[in-house]
């Protein structure tokens, strides 16, 4: 098991292809740690260095205080899970198990030993003398995660494991991995482009976004508390509610504007802001709907109501604005009504300005 | 009913067409193992003899009596396996650099790969000539199997390039960190992928350095060393061609490849075929 460390790491491809732009922060030992972001923001990129597999333009990587970074992967004791398995088509099972033990010469009793303990743990014992081709995606899955289990290395990587699993499974593997992470305690980079895999399997998530690194922190705390513009677009679904407008004072006290609906902000909020342009944001969820429009409410008209089994998804129409707001599945909302709505005052976010790296505004 | 027989009569026009292709490249094979058993007087004669009554086996017998003929066929499976396993060798490493190596050029270095294989053997005969004689590489089967390289290597990087390319890199990647070496990756992971596109590419090699006669004559002169093109060669003179032996040469000659294509027929087939490898 080891911390891995991030010094100014970077990577950029031929001449001008920034794929990783600076890396700058640890993983604690034994922790789980999701790098997350759209496609091509550099995640594999990012992975792929702490494998080895690719060579950094400039900085260092650490593990615990050993410098790797010009390291061979065979030498850095890692394991890695690919998307695509990558198991050997011509070896069976036991013999993908087995590779890597066979290359560091353990000795075959230990090799069967071992072998034996993973294929139980992860319930393959029945394919072990099966080519890979003769698998399902879910049983290739378990494989490949069995292959980098046997080594019991240092540090165990994983680029989008799940992606290629059908919905359900996915689901059931997601949990299988916590449940694995909780038994082995291996430091576990994860990878993925799915905001809901990040946040339900690790400790700390760390939102990318062009090669850059938007917000680090567990998981309830990038949910409850986004960096910028980016992180609260990208984490959730349905995703934030985003409203331009401007900042406006009335009477000392501070209040949100746009086409003549006014929100009215806590004091805590607005202290620190600069532009008088900002971006209110608020979670599907935070939004409370009456049936009557009076003072305190925002007045809206519903367009569509949605089911979602346990939930219902409302599609409202605010100052020529579509928001959307979560509500319990036996809401009698209906589209074309009028209501109002009321925004919980403590789950209010505000962004500086409008760009993707508009800055949360916080209190103190 | 009408569907069914006009399937059939397509299908009997695939089975005429084949018949005639059979026909077509058999014929000549079967008329030079006919002939090889014949009386020399029968070999000519018109009306020919289809079948021989009675198979001679008189020029075999001078073939291995008279000439030197297995010493010709030891020098040319000689020749040709060591250019074929040096083009196979260096040339799937020169392929895998090709394929997954970041060197600058590589395109162009890929381009002239083609280039060097489609060169016209004869313009390369000369040069080759003037550069033996000064190394003291005339006459010798090191030599020939050297001059040979220069259209087996081109060929098998050209075809094992795109075998290659066609592997997965992850494959080797998660070889690499399960401990092994970039040359052991390739050898345990990737080479099985490539394998039928390697005995593929290999046996083309092999026939082309089998059947090649222009190098053959023109660098090897010495009767003990020559390869089997342009010994046989010899059977014909100005004076007097001899058939028979030449036919039975031939037959001994085709066989080493004949037996090589019905072992690897499988190989071939999954090798020539798409890209050659299967998730
Ligand atoms: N081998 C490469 N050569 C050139 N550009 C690359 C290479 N690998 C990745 N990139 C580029 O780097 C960026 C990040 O890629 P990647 O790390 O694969 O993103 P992600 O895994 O987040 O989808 C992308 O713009 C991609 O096009
Ligand atoms: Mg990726």
């Amino acid at each position: 098991m080891a911390r891995v460390r991030f010094d100014k790491l970077r990577k950029v491809f031929g001449r001008d292809v920034v794929a990783v732009a600076g890396l700058d922060f640890e993983i604690a030992d034994g922790s789980f740690v999701s790098l997350v972001g759209p496609s091509g923001c550099g995640k594999s990129t990012a992975l792929r260095m702490i494998a080895g597999l690719e060579e950094p333009t400039s900085g260092r990587l650490l593990f615990d205080d050993r410098d790797v970074t010009g390291l061979e992967p065979r030498d850095r004791d890692i394991a890695m899970v690919f998307q695509s398995y990558a198991l050997y088509p011509h070896m069976s099972v036991r013999e993908n198990l087995e590779y890597g033990l066979r290359k560091r010469r353990v000795p075959a009793a230990e090799r069967d030993q071992r072998v034996a303990r993973i294929a139980a743990m992860l319930h393959i014992e029945p394919f072990l003398e099966r080519k890979p081709r003769q698998l399902s995606g879910g049983q290739r899955q378990r494989v490949a995660l069995g292959r980098a289990l046997i080594r019991d290395p240092e540090v165990f990587l994983l680029d989008e494991p799940l992606s290629n699993l059908d919905a359900k499974l996915r689901v059931h593997m997601r949990a299988e991995l916590a449940t694995l992470h909780a038994r082995v305690g291996t430091t576990m980079i994860y990878v993925t482009h799915d905001q809901l895999e990040a946040m339900t399997l690790s400790d700390r998530i760390v939102v990318m976004s062009q090669g850059v690194v938007q917000q680090i922190g567990p998981p309830e705390e990038v949910y409850a508390r986004p960096a910028n513009r980016f992180v609260a677009e990208f984490i959730g679904t349905p995703s934030m509610n985003l409203m331009a407008g401007e900042l406006d004072e009335e009477g000392g006290k501070a209040r949100f504007r746009r086409n003549g609906v006014t929100v009215p902000l806590p004091d805590s909020l607005t202290a620190a802001a600069d532009a008088r342009q900002v971006l209110l944001g608020i979670r599907p969820e935070d939004i409370r709907i009456t049936a009557d429009s009076g003072e305190a409410t925002i007045p809206a008209q519903v367009a569509v109501a949605e089911l979602a089994g346990a939930e219902k998804y409302i599609y409202l129409d605010v100052a020529g604005m579509q928001i959307i707001a979560r509500t319990d599945a036996d809401s009698p909302v209906r589209g074309g009504d009028r209501v109002g709505l009321h925004f919980r005052p403590d789950r209010l976010h505000l962004f500086d300005g409008t760009s993707d790296e508009a800055k949360a505004i916080r209190a103190g | 009913m009408t569907r069914s027989f006009r399937r059939s009569l397509a299908q009997g026009r695939t089975y005429l067409l084949v018949i005639l292709l059979l026909l077509f490249v058999g014929f000549p094979l079967f008329w030079m193992l006919m002939s090889s058993g014949k009386l020399n007087s029968d070999i000519v004669r018109i009306p020919p003899v289809w079948i021989p009554f009675l198979p001679t086996l008189e020029h075999y017998e001078e073939l291995f009596e008279v000439t030197q003929f297995g010493r010709w066929f030891l020098n040319s499976l000689l020749v040709c396996s060591l250019s074929t396993i040096s083009a196979v060798t260096l040339g799937v490493l020169g392929a895998y650099s090709l394929s997954r190596l970041k060197v600058r050029g590589k395109e162009l270095l890929g381009r002239s790969v083609l280039l060097a294989y489609m060169f016209p053997g004869v313009l390369l005969v000369i040069p080759l000539v003037l550069v033996f004689t000064r190394i003291g590489l005339m006459n010798s089967q090191v030599g020939l199997a050297l001059a040979y390289l220069t259209f087996a290597l081109p060929f098998v990087m050209w075809v094992m390039r795109d075998f290659l390319a066609s592997v997965p890199v992850d494959l080797e990647e998660a070889a690499m960190i399960d401990g092994a070496s970039r040359l052991e990756a390739l050898r345990d992971v990737v080479l099985p992928q490539a394998f039928p596109g390697i005995i593929a590419t290999g046996i083309f090699a092999f026939l082309f350095a089998w059947n090649e006669y222009l190098f053959a004559a023109v660098l090897v002169r010495s009767h003990d060393l020559q390869t089997l093109p342009p010994a046989m060669a010899n059977f014909a003179s100005a004076m007097d061609t001899r058939w028979g032996l030449i036919m039975a040469a031939s037959t001994l000659a085709t066989l080493p490849m004949a037996i090589a294509f019905a072992f690897v027929q499988k190989y071939l087939i999954t090798g020539l075929g798409a890209g050659g490898v299967k998730g």
